[in-house]
C-alpha cells in the first residue's frame, strides 16, 4: 500500500533567509540590457541569432526598398513591429539571466555579511617568542595563526589547534546554542567565540572560503556549463542549424518559383522556430539551481554536483542526525532481580552528576521527575570521577562514605576541577569498604569488566534493543542492579523525506553504531529496508565502493576526518560545516547549518533542476506545432490561396505573424518564475513522473500556443 | 476510405510479415552470434574460401572506424566493378540485344545507387543495360547492399550489447548475411515467382506476330531472381523502366501480393533481431510499437481519399487499393520499386509516401530503418527523459553530450541533402532540362523535384522523373545526395555503438523504454522532429496539390 507522498515543497526545508531585496531593480534592467551587446551573447547561440535578424528587418524597417523583390514598401509599419518584437525577444532573455544573478547575488551576500572584513590577532612565532599582531582580516594566509579571544569574531574558516571554548554559530547556521570546539573542529568565518580562548589555524585565504567560491560561481560568465548543459545546447544547436537550412531553402525557392514569401514573414517564422524559449531560459535555470541550494544554505562546489545529484540511486543515511536528534532520552528504568527502580534510579542519578551530555542530562531529570534524588548526594561532592572513556565505555563516580560535605557554590563543574583523576584503567579495582562505586554503560562493556549480573539480564537487554531503544546498565560495586532504556527521538519529518526518496526509487541506507536490533528497529520505524549496524565511520568508505562497484551513484554526509575518504569517492558528498577540514575538502558541498538531513533535499533539488531543464525544453519545442499552423498558411497566401484551408485557428492574415511572433517573445517572462523556482513535482516513481510531465509539458506544449497565439490574435483585431 | 475486405488484406499481409519476421529472427541472430547452424558443413568451407579471397582474417575482431571503413572499402570496390561492367556492357558477353556501353554519369549515378540500395534508376532496364549488366551489377550490388545494410545494423547493435568489446567482423558478418540469409531466401522465392509466372531466362528477347499481324518483342530475362532480391533486399530497382508495373515482373495478383509481403519480411525481422541480438527482447517493443505505429499513420493517411483513384495512364491492373498501398509499402521501407506510375497516386498517398522517406523507420530499409529508430530513440530519451529528474540514460547508459552531439549530426544530414540540391535545382534551372516538368503547375512540379531527393537521400529509389532525369546534374546531384545520405548517417551511427562499447550502465531506476508509454512518446516525438523539419516543403508540395483539388500528379 503506497502511502501518499507529499509535493517538493511540504518535504524540502524552508528556505530560511532574511527576505531578499526586489529582483526588478535599476541595475537589474540596466544589466539586462548591457547584455544585449553581442559579445554578451556568444554564448547563448540562439539569442545571438535573433539579434542578427532583428538588424535585417530592422534595415528592411529603415529601408524596405533596397530588399524588394522579398520585401515590400506598403509594409514598412509591419517591419518595424516585427523589428520591435525581435529585440524585445531577446532583452526578454537576458532579462532572465540578469534576473537569475541578482537572486543568486543577493542570496550569496546574505550569507556573504556573515564574512565581513574584521580585526583579527594573528600570533606570530618567532623561535620560543609568540608576539600577538593586530590586522585585518583580509590579510590573513592560509596557515596563519589566530588568537581567539572571548568575544572574538572568527575572522575566517579556521581549524583549532589549542583551547576548549564555546562558540555561537547562530549567524551562520542558525542554531542559537553556542557549540563547543576543541581541537581539530573547524570554525567556521563569522562565528563569535563566547567562552574561553582559542588558537587556531586560518584554514583559506580571505576570498576563498565556500561563500566566496559561490559568490564567483553565481556570476554567470565565470560559471563553466555543466555536462548536461553542454548536451542540451548541443540539441538546441542542431534544431537551429536544421532551421537555418530550412529557412535558407524557403527563402530560395520562393526566389527561384516566384513564391512572393516576405523575407520579414520568414524571418518570423525562423525565429518561432527556433528554440528560443529554452535558449533564452537555460542560463537562469541553471543558475536559479544553486541559488535554490543557497537559500537552504548548502554550497555547492560546482553545478555538475548538483546534477549529480539528480542522478542519485543510493542514499547513505547517518542514523545520528538525520533519522534521529542527536541525544536519546532515558524514559525509563528497569531494576534487575532483587532491586528497586528507586535503586537503580538514584544510581542513575549519580552517575550522571558529572555527566554534561544529553543523555546524563535526560537521566536526571527521568530521576528527579520520579522523584529518586539519592541520599548520598553530599558524599558526591568528595566522590572520584570517572569520566566517559571510549576504552572502557562506561563512567560513573567512586563515593566515600561518611562525608558531610555540602555542595559549594559554584556547581559541580568546579568541583569536577578540582578532583578530576584520569584513572580510567583502574576502575573497578582497589575498592575498600567506605567506597562505593557506581557506573554505567553498555551492558556488554559491564559484562567485559566481568561485573556480575543477574538471569533475567540478557533477555532484558534484548528485549529493549528490539523495540529501537538502547539499553544502558547501571551497577553498584561490581553489579549490574539494573537497566536503563534510552530512547532515540526520531527528527521531525525525516519520515516524509525517506517516503518521499523511496518513491523515487531510490535507496535509502542508514548507518549506524548501534546493535542490529536496535538498528533494525528504528530503520523499520521510518521505513527503511537496508541498514548497516555497529559501523564505524571508516566502514562508509567501503559502502561508497561497494555500491559504485554496481554502477550505481551513491550519495552521502559526513563530517569527520574519518569521514574524509568516503566524500571524496562518493559522487555526492555533503559535508557538515561544523566537521573537520578535511571532510569540508573532500566533499563536493557543504551545508552551513550542519544538518544531514539536507542530503535528502539535496538530491530532490538536483532532480527538480534536471526536470525543469527537460520540462522547458519539451514545452519549447512543441512549441513549434502551433507557430506553423499560424505563420505557413499566411506566407504563402497570395500565391496559393488554397493554402488558406491550413488556417486552421482563423487568424487575421495580417495579425497571424504577429501572434505567433508575439506569443513566441512573451512565453519567456511568463515562464521566467517557472525557471527560476523550479516545476513543482510530487516524488513518484520515474514512469508516473515521465507521463505527467510529458503530458503537461510536452502535450500541453502542443495545446498552449494554440490558444495564446489565437487570444493575441483577438487582442490584436480589437486595437 | 477502403472497405473492410481491403483492411482485413493489408492486416492479412501485415500479420504475415509480423508473424514470420518475428520468426526468423532467431535464426539470424544465430548466423550472426555465429551459432551453429545444420548448413555449417556445406557453408563453412565456403566462407573460409571467400575469407580468403577477400584477405579477410575471420577471427579479428573491429572497432567502428574499422568495421565501417571495411564496408565503405568493400562497397566502393562494387562500384567500381560495377562501373566498369556497365560502361563497357557492349564488349562484354551476355549482350544478344547489343546495348551501347552506359554514359560516364548515368553509370556511376547507377552503380552508386545501386550499392547504397536506393535503386534510383535513370534509365530503362529493358531498353538499356544487357543481361551481364543486368546480372553482374545490378542483381550482384543488389545483394551486397542488402547485405552492408543489415551487418552495419548487427554493429550497432552489438555496439549497445552489455558487456560487448567491439563491433564484430565486418566480412565475417558480410558473407554470412549473403550465404545464410539473402541467398536462400531468394533462391526460395524466385522459383515461387517462376511458378507463378514471372520469367527467368537468358536466351534473348523473342520477337512474335501477334493475332493483329503486327510485330512485338516480348522481353524475357533474369527476371526472377532480380524481383526476388529486389523486394527481400528492400532494394526496389526493376529490371524494366516500369518496375513491378511491367506485367513480366509482377504479372497478377498473387506476385503482387507476394511482392508486397517480402518488401515488409527483413525490415520487420531486423525490428524482432533488434532486441534479441540485444539480448534485452523487451527493447524491441519502442521499436516495433514505434514503425508500425508510424506505417500505420502513413496508411490511414494515403487511404483518406476515395478509392479507386482513376487518371489518365493509372496502372489499373491491381485497381487503386493495391497501387496505394504498395506506394505506402514501398516507401515505408524504403524499398522503392513501384506497381504503378507515381503521377496517377492521389496527393494524400504521396504525402504519404514521403512521410516513410523522411522518417526511415517505418520500418525503413532493412537495418538501417533500425538504426534510425536508435537515433530517434536516442534524441527522444534525451529530451524528454530529462523530465523525470534524471540523466537520461538508455539502456542504462548515460547520454553524454558527445552522443547528443552525434545523434544530431546524423539526423541534420537527411534535411540538408534533400532541402540543399532541391534548391540548387531550381536555382541553376536544372529543372528546365527535364522535358515538361517547368510546365507542370508548380504544386506537382515541385513534388517530383522534392521527391527524387527525398527518394536519393532516403535511399529508397522510388521516383516520379525516372529515365527523364538522365541529365548530368541530375545524375551527378542524386548519387552525391545517396551517398551522403547512406554512409553518413551509417559513419556517425556506427560511431555512437562504438563509443557505447564497454560504457559504464547503471540504474535500475531510469526511464522505460521498454514501456507502452515511452514507445507513444517515442511516435510523438518522431512525427514532431520530421513535421517540423519539412512541414514547408510537404506544404508546398503534395498538401497544397491536395487543397488544390488534384487526384494525381499528371497535372
Amino acid at each position: 500500500m503506497a502511502r501518499q507522498t507529499l509535493g517538493l515543497g511540504r518535504i524540502l526545508e524552508r528556505a530560511r533567509l532574511p527576505r531578499r531585496p526586489s529582483l526588478i531593480t535599476g541595475s537589474t534592467l540596466i544589466d539586462s540590457v548591457v547584455r544585449l551587446n553581442p559579445i554578451s551573447l556568444l554564448a547563448n547561440p540562439v539569442m545571438l541569432i535573433v539579434e542578427a535578424t532583428f538588424v535585417i528587418v530592422a534595415a528592411m524597417a529603415v529601408d524596405p526598398s533596397a530588399f524588394v523583390p522579398v520585401a515590400s514598401v506598403r509594409e514598412q509599419g509591419f517591419y518595424v513591429e516585427v523589428a520591435a518584437i525581435l529585440l524585445i525577444t531577446v532583452w526578454f532573455s537576458t532579462l532572465s539571466d540578469s534576473l537569475a544573478e541578482r537572486q543568486a547575488k543577493n542570496t550569496a551576500n546574505s550569507l556573504r555579511q556573515l564574512e565581513s572584513e574584521v580585526p583579527s590577532k594573528k600570533v606570530v612565532t618567532e623561535g620560543w617568542e609568540r608576539e600577538i599582531v593586530l590586522v585585518r582580516s583580509n590579510e590573513l594566509l592560509k596557515g596563519d595563526l589566530v588568537l581567539l579571544e572571548k568575544n572574538d569574531v572568527v575572522p575566517v574558516d579556521a581549524e583549532v589547534l589549542e583551547g576548549i571554548a564555546m562558540v555561537d554559530e547562530s549567524l551562520v547556521t542558525g542554531e542559537s546554542a553556542p557549540v563547543r570546539k576543541a581541537p581539530g573542529d573547524s570554525l567556521i568565518g563569522g562565528s563569535k567565540v563566547v567562552t574561553d580562548t582559542l588558537t587556531a589555524r586560518v584554514a583559506v585565504n580571505f576570498g576563498e572560503s565556500y561563500v566566496d567560491q559561490m559568490v564567483k560561481m553565481v556570476e554567470a560568465s565565470k560559471r563553466p556549463k555543466t555536462p548536461n548543459e553542454v548536451a542540451i545546447t548541443t540539441v538546441l544547436f542542431g534544431l537551429s542549424a536544421i532551421f537555418t537550412i530550412l529557412i535558407v531553402a524557403l527563402l530560395g525557392l520562393s526566389a527561384t518559383l516566384g513564391l512572393g514569401a516576405d523575407l520579414s514573414v520568414l524571418i518570423a517564422l525562423y525565429v518561432c522556430l527556433l528554440p528560443t524559449t529554452i535558449g533564452a531560459l537555460l542560463p537562469a535555470i541553471g543558475l536559479s539551481g544553486i541559488t535554490r541550494l543557497y537559500e537552504r544554505k548548502v554550497v555547492a562546489k560546482s553545478g555538475k554536483a548538483i546534477e549529480t545529484a539528480g542522478d542519485t540511486d543510493v542514499i547513505l543515511l547517518d542514523k545520528t542526525g538525520t533519522i534521529t536528534v542527536g541525544n536519546r532520552q532515558a524514559v525509563e528504568f528497569i531494576p534487575l532481580e532483587g532491586h528497586t527502580e528507586g535503586e537503580v534510579g538514584e544510581a542513575a542519578f549519580l552517575t550522571s552528576w558529572f555527566d554534561d551530555t544529553p543523555e546524563g542530562r535526560s537521566l536526571i531529570r527521568l530521576a528527579y521527575d520520579k522523584g529518586y534524588v539519592p541520599r548520598e548526594l553530599n558524599a558526591i561532592t568528595l566522590s572520584e570521577v570517572y569520566e566517559f572513556s571510549a576504552n572502557t565505555r562506561t563512567s560513573g563516580v567512586k563515593l566515600f562514605h561518611g562525608s558531610t560535605f555540602t555542595l559549594p557554590k559554584g556547581g559541580h563543574t568546579r568541583i569536577r576541577r578540582k578532583f578530576f583523576h584520569e584513572e580510567a584503567g583502574e576502575r573497578g579495582m582497589h575498592l575498600s569498604e567506605d567506597e562505593t562505586e557506581i557506573l554505567k554503560g553498555a551492558p556488554d562493556s559491564l559484562l567485559k569488566a566481568g561485573f556480575t549480573a543477574p538471569t533475567n539480564f540478557s533477555k532484558l537487554v534484548e528485549e529493549i534493543s528490539a523495540r529501537g531503544d538502547t539499553p544502558m546498565a547501571v551497577a553498584r560495586d561490581h553489579q549490574v542492579i539494573g537497566l536503563i532504556r534510552l530512547r532515540d527521538i526520531l527528527k521531525a519529518g525525516t519520515k516524509e523525506k525517506i517516503q518521499a526518496v523511496k518513491a523515487m526509487g531510490i535507496r535509502p541506507v542508514m548507518i549506524t553504531g548501534d546493535q542490529p536490533l536496535t538498528a533494525k528497529s528504528i530503520a523499520q520505524e521510518v521505513g527503511i529496508e537496508e541498514f548497516v549496524p555497529q559501523a564505524k565511520p571508516e566502514d562508509k568508505y567501503g559502502i561508497v565502493l561497494k555500491e559504485q562497484a554496481q554502477t550505481r551513484v551513491v550519495a552521502m554526509i559526513g563530517d569527520g576526518t574519518n569521514d574524509a575518504p568516503a566524500l571524496a569517492v562518493a559522487d555526492v558528498g555533503l559535508a557538515m560545516n561544523s566537521g573537520t577540514e578535511a571532510a569540508k575538502e573532500a566533499a563536493n558541498m557543504v551545508d552551513l547549518e550542519s544538518n544531514p538531513a539536507k542530503i535528502i533535499d539535496v538530491v530532490l533539488l538536483g532532480k527538480q533542476l534536471l526536470m525543469t531543464r527537460g520540462a522547458v525544453t519539451a514545452f519549447s519545442i512543441a512549441n513549434d506545432v502551433a507557430k506553423y499552423f499560424a505563420i505557413l498558411p499566411v506566407m504563402f497566401a497570395t500565391t496559393f490561396p488554397a493554402l488558406r484551408a491550413l488556417n486552421i485557428l482563423g487568424l487575421g492574415l495580417n495579425s497571424a505573424v504577429l501572434s505567433a511572433l508575439i506569443f513566441n517573445a512573451v512565453i519567456i517572462p511568463l515562464l521566467i518564475p517557472l525557471a527560476m523556482k523550479g516545476v513543482a513535482f510530487k516524488p513518484s516513481d520515474t514512469m508516473t513522473l515521465f507521463l505527467k510531465n510529458v503530458l503537461v509539458y510536452g502535450v500541453g506544449g502542443v495545446i498552449v500556443p494554440f490558444v495564446g497565439i489565437k487570444l493575441i490574435d483577438l487582442l490584436i483585431g480589437a486595437l | 476510405m477502403i472497405d473492410a475486405t481491403q483492411t482485413f488484406s493489408i492486416i492479412v499481409i501485415l500479420g504475415a510479415a509480423l508473424v514470420s519476421g518475428s520468426l526468423l529472427a532467431p535464426y539470424i541472430v544465430r548466423v550472426f552470434n555465429g551459432g551453429p547452424s545444420r548448413f555449417d558443413r556445406i557453408l563453412d568451407p565456403i566462407e573460409r574460401r571467400l575469407y580468403r579471397l577477400m584477405g579477410a582474417k575471420p577471427e579479428a575482431t573491429m572497432g567502428w572506424k574499422e568495421y565501417f571503413l571495411a564496408a565503405l572499402l568493400l562497397n566502393v570496390g562494387q562500384m567500381v566493378l560495377a562501373f566498369i561492367i556497365l560502361v563497357y556492357q557492349n564488349v562484354l558477353p551476355l549482350n544478344p540485344q547489343g546495348f551501347p556501353g552506359l554514359s560516364l554519369d548515368l553509370a556511376f549515378n547507377t552503380v552508386v545507387s545501386f550499392a547504397t540500395n536506393t535503386n534510383l534508376q535513370h534509365y530503362n532496364g529493358e531498353a538499356t543495360l544487357s543481361y551481364f549488366s543486368q546480372l553482374g551489377a545490378i542483381q550482384f550490388l543488389q545483394f551486397t547492399s542488402a547485405a552492408t545494410g543489415i551487418c552495419c545494423m548487427v554493429a550497432l547493435v552489438r555496439g549497445f550489447r552489455a558487456g560487448s568489446a567491439n563491433l564484430g567482423n565486418f566480412y565475417v558478418d558480410f558473407i554470412r548475411s549473403l550465404t545464410r540469409i539473402l541467398l536462400p531466401l531468394c533462391l526460395m522465392a524466385a522459383l515461387v515467382f517462376v511458378a507463378l509466372g514471372v520469367p527467368q531466362s537468358l536466351g534473348g528477347y523473342v520477337p512474335v506476330k501477334t493475332v493483329e499481324g503486327s510485330t512485338q518483342t516480348i522481353l524475357v530475362g533474369p527476371v526472377a531472381s532480380l524481383v526476388s532480391i529486389m523486394q527481400l533486399g528492400t532494394n526496389g530497382g526493376g529490371y524494366y523502366g516500369a518496375n513491378s508495373a511491367y506485367p513480366f515482373q509482377n504479372p497478377n495478383p498473387a506476385t503482387d501480393v507476394l511482392e508486397i509481403y517480402l518488401m515488409l519480411l527483413l525490415p520487420t525481422a531486423l525490428v524482432f533481431v533488434f532486441g534479441e541480438l540485444l539480448g534485452k527482447k523487451r527493447e524491441t517493443r519502442p521499436i516495433l510499437i514505434g514503425t508500425y505505429g508510424l506505417f500505420a499513420l502513413d496508411l490511414a493517411i494515403a487511404f483518406i481519399p476515395p478509392l479507386p483513384i482513376v487518371g489518365p495512364g493509372l496502372e489499373t491492373r491491381f485497381g487503386g487499393f493495391f497501387s496505394t498501398f504498395w506506394t505506402v509499402v514501398t516507401t515505408a521501407v524504403t524499398t522503392g520499386s513501384v506497381n504503378s506510375s507515381l503521377s496517377g497516386i492521389h496527393p494524400l498517398a504521396i504525402l504519404s509516401a514521403f512521410m516513410g522517406m523522411l522518417i526511415q523507420a517505418t520500418p525503413g530499409g532493412k537495418g538501417v530503418g533500425v538504426m534510425y529508430m536508435v537515433m530517434y530513440i536516442v534524441i527522444t530519451v534525451f529530451v524528454v527523459g530529462l523530465m523525470t529528474g534524471r540523466t537520461p540514460e538508455y539502456l542504462g547508459m548515460k547520454i553524454t553530450a558527445r552522443d547528443v552531439k552525434l545523434v544530431m549530426v546524423a539526423f541534420l544530414i537527411h534535411p540538408l541533402v534533400i532541402l540543399v540540391p532541391t534548391v540548387l535545382a531550381y536555382a541553376t534551372h536544372a529543372v528546365d532540362a527535364i522535358p515538361g516538368l517547368t510546365s507542370l503547375p508548380t504544386s506537382v512540379g515541385f513534388t517530383q523535384v522534392l521527391y527524387e531527393f527525398t527518394s536519393a537521400a532516403a535511399n529508397n529509389g522510388s521516383d516520379f522523373l525516372g529515365a527523364s532525369a538522365n541529365t548530368p546534374f541530375f545524375n551527378l546531384a542524386t548519387a552525391i545526395v545517396i551517398l551522403v545520405g547512406r554512409y553518413g548517417p551509417i559513419a556517425v551511427l556506427l560511431a555512437l555503438a562504438g563509443s557505447m562499447v564497454g560504457r559504464k550502465r547503471s540504474s535500475e531506476h531510469s526511464l522505460k523504454t521498454d514501456s507502452n508509454t515511452f514507445s507513444l512518446v517515442l511516435i510523438g516525438s518522431i512525427l514532431l522532429l520530421v513535421v517540423l523539419t519539412f512541414l514547408p516543403f510537404l506544404i508546398l508540395g503534395p498538401v497544397l496539390a491536395y487543397f488544390q483539388g488534384m487526384v494525381n500528379f499528371f497535372g
